[in-house]
């Protein structure tokens, strides 16, 4: 059976680099970090972290959404609100950016072959809030609204029921892969006919509850210094810089495209995914899975490794997984002795854990149509084990043509998305 | 820009059950003066202080274009039809409802709260210990159409609402029902004599699921009320597929075997049809003489004096 065309053909983004597409594209080009200190770990003499990747102009700090606020640009109503968690929040607002961006009608959103894949780690704030709540209360003075907005199919149940989504719906969880996997199962569906068009959603808290359990794991950079806590490829980097946030990607097929008469931002050739089968949540030494993954894309989009030009990497700034994926890209292009460029975005974003993959989905559709190609910030010393690698420093003012996207998540999971630019007319 | 603010408020231990510190913290999204009649109410057990409390506690589930109807609408006022209020906000207000008032309220009782009044007797009743005997029980579709003898397609009622000597209840008309087709032809008319079964159906199931306390009865068997008669019968409003008919019917004189109702139909608070009086004769035991001589299920029997178009 032959694969139909899937084409990516609305961004909505809520991010730490930026709240809409323009900034995120500036900050792309400028390879300007979202990172700031987080007054809540200033205030904990126990939380060592300093930075976090935040997003700004929106305050969902509380427990409780009555006390949250966001740009005023955004409406959510109240039935709506009290069901989300923060990154909810973050998420519903880049729907509405998405819907407008590819110029969704309700009848676009709302139908049989419509989907939505979301990816979300779930809201540890909320769900200890009311856990708490729970031992000293009981549980008939918890909100009637905490599991859905806490546990984490929550992105699903919420945008299901708000955007009134008939088709196809569910969650993916494979940490850092997770919305990279939603990518790819969404694009299949389209490619096989099951769908027209899906929504892909991802969101994460940026709280004390989502993120110092990193710090226990030893996978966060304490530095204060944002060039030197997030540095993916640096001989010091130390750790990642954790993020939160809410994308929001429109994949439609080509007939939908055509009656529609939308400019997609780039079309999504294939996929491809493999597992290490080695750790619970340290990578593969030798980047075992992520090199099959990679070569799974490659032959799903029926490309060859020479044509792939740039490679967004999934490279955090942790000292074990950066040398993993440098591996695995030595090993299906380097032993050929192809040179593609390389950067890791995640030098100026942190990393949003589940919403990685889309995020970074995101910023290559976003910077194919701005006919850029983004650069690796904040490496000072290159660490001597990437040298063969040709990773770019700076941002380039030409956009690739055919651009893989790395993700890595716990116990070894590993997707590869392959991304083609359109032809100008 | 702004940078975010924090709260330590979460990780600070939750205030004590029962002490006002709680009452506060679950209150505080109400106004100031719902908070001080809780208080009050929790030092002085005031009764007159229940509805401030209950309207202020609904209010912050309520839309604010909604408020003006709360606030004046009175007892009448219902939760989901009036206020857009869902499940889920009320289960938040019978939380702080519960808060205020020291009391708590189950499940199977949530389902008669449909309205103001309905609150504000239920919890005068809870904190008095005591049944009103004026408590409105609901029954959805699937009660009615389990205990009515009558079914599709001449089941007229999709929802009743039953106090001790009275009763409310709704049908929609969907449009689907065959006798629309020639009733009239590519004018499809609710018959007004359908109208008049509707409310006689109503009062056949508030006889049998509530029959008054003088019956002395748990309850009448199925297919044991018997239509009898209708006087006084008038309409002022044709009805048509989409209506909703809002019917309500009253006891005015009970005496074995008859029973006699006054009887009102509505349709968007529009007077649609009135009838002065509808009798239904009951069978209390094997071996009563049966009035209507007649078996089956109440069809509109002789004595029909209205303007029945």
């Amino acid at each position: 059976m032959e694969r139909k065309k899937v084409y990516i053909t609305g961004i909505g983004v809520i991010s730490s680099i930026g709240n809409d597409r323009e900034t995120v594209v500036q900050n792309l080009k400028s390879l300007n970090h979202g990172f700031s200190p987080y007054q809540a770990f200033e205030d904990d003499e126990l939380a060592e972290v300093k930075l976090v990747g935040l997003v700004k102009d929106f305050d969902v700090e509380s427990s409780e959404y009555e006390d949250w606020s966001f740009p005023s640009q955004y409406r959510i109503r109240r039935d709506v609100l009290r069901g989300l968690a923060p990154h909810g929040v973050y998420a519903y607002c880049a729907m509405q950016q998405a819907i407008e961006d590819a110029r969704l009608t309700d009848e676009d959103i709302s139908n049989p072959d419509t989907g939505i894949y979301t990816s979300s780690a779930g809201s540890p704030k909320i769900l200890t809030y009311n856990v708490n709540r729970m031992r000293h209360l009981g549980p008939m003075r918890c909100s009637p609204t905490a599991i859905v907005s806490a546990i984490s199919g929550t992105l699903s149940f919420n945008f299901v029921a708000s955007f009134k989504i008939l088709g196809n719906s569910c969650g993916f969880s494979s940490a850092c892969a997770s919305s990279a996997h939603a990518i790819g199962y969404a694009a299949d569906d389209i490619a096989l006919g099951r769908q027209k068009r899906m929504f892909i959603v991802a969101g994460e808290d940026a709280n004390h509850e989502s993120i110092l359990p990193f710090a226990g794991m030893r996978t966060l950079s304490l530095e204060s210094d944002p060039e030197k806590a997030s540095c993916p490829f640096d001989k010091n980097r130390n750790g990642f810089v954790s993020a939160g946030g809410g994308i929001v990607l429109t994949l439609e097929s080509e007939d939908e495209v055509e009656r529609r008469g939308v400019t997609p931002y780039a079309e999504l050739l294939g996929w491809g995914q493999a597992s290490d089968g080695h750790n619970v949540a340290i990578s593969h030494p030798e980047g075992l899975g992520l090199s099959r993954a990679i070569r799974m894309s490659l032959s799903n989009s029926s490309i060859k490794a020479e044509d792939v030009d740039y490679i967004n990497a999934h490279a955090t700034s942790t000292i074990i997984g950066d040398v993993s994926e440098g591996k695995a890209i030595t090993d299906v292009f380097g032993s050929q002795g192809l040179r593609p460029k390389i950067s890791s975005t995640k030098a100026i974003t942190g990393h949003g854990l589940s919403l990685a993959g889309a995020f970074e989905a995101a910023i290559v559709c976003l910077s194919l149509r701005a006919d850029i190609t983004p650069g690796s910030a904040h490496i000072r010393n290159l660490d001597t084990q990437f040298e063969n690698l040709n990773i770019m420093r700076e941002s380039e003012s030409t956009a690739p043509e055919i651009t893989l996207s790395n993700s890595s998540g716990f116990g070894g999971a590993n997707v590869s998305l392959v991304f083609k630019k359109i032809s100008s007319p | 820009m702004p940078e975010q603010t924090t709260t330590t408020r979460e990780t600070a231990p939750a205030p004590a059950r029962g002490s006002d510190e709680l009452l506060r913290e679950t209150l505080k999204r109400c106004s100031k003066e719902t908070l001080d009649a809780a208080i009050e109410f929790r030092r002085t057990g005031d009764v007159a202080l229940v509805s401030k409390i209950v309207l202020g506690i609904i209010e912050r589930a309520v839309e604010p274009d909604l408020v003006d109807q709360l606030k004046n609408g009175g007892d009448s006022v219902r939760f989901i039809e009036d206020l857009n209020i869902d499940s889920i906000d009320m289960i938040e207000a019978i939380m702080m409802v519960e808060e205020a008032m020291g009391i708590s309220i189950k499940n199977e009782e949530l389902i008669n709260l449909r309205s103001i009044g309905d609150m504000n007797r239920f919890i005068h009743e809870k904190i008095s210990g005591m049944e009103s005997s004026n408590k409105a029980q609901f029954f959805p579709f699937e009660e009615v159409a389990a205990i009515l003898p009558h079914q599709k397609p001449f089941l007229f009622l999709h929802e009743a609402s039953l106090e001790e000597h009275s009763a409310t209840g709704k049908y929609r008309i969907s449009g689907d029902e065959d006798f629309l087709e020639g009733h009239f032809k590519g004018n499809p008319v609710f018959p007004a004599s359908l109208m008049l079964e509707a409310l006689g159906q109503l009062a056949v199931f508030l006889l049998m699921k509530r029959p008054p306390e003088e019956l002395a009865l748990e309850s009448l068997e199925s297919g044991n009320v018997y239509f009898t008669g209708a006087d006084g019968v008038r309409c002022y409003r044709v009805c048509k597929p989409g209506d909703t008919l809002e019917m309500s019917v009253k006891l005015k004189r009970l005496r074995d075997p008859l029973a006699v109702f006054s009887g009102q139909i509505k349709v968007d608070g529009e007077k649609t049809a009135t009838a002065e009086e509808v009798t239904l004769a009951f069978k209390r035991e094997e071996g009563v003489k049966q009035i209507n001589g007649e078996n089956g299920s109440a069809t509109i029997g002789g004595g029909v004096n209205g303007s029945l178009e």
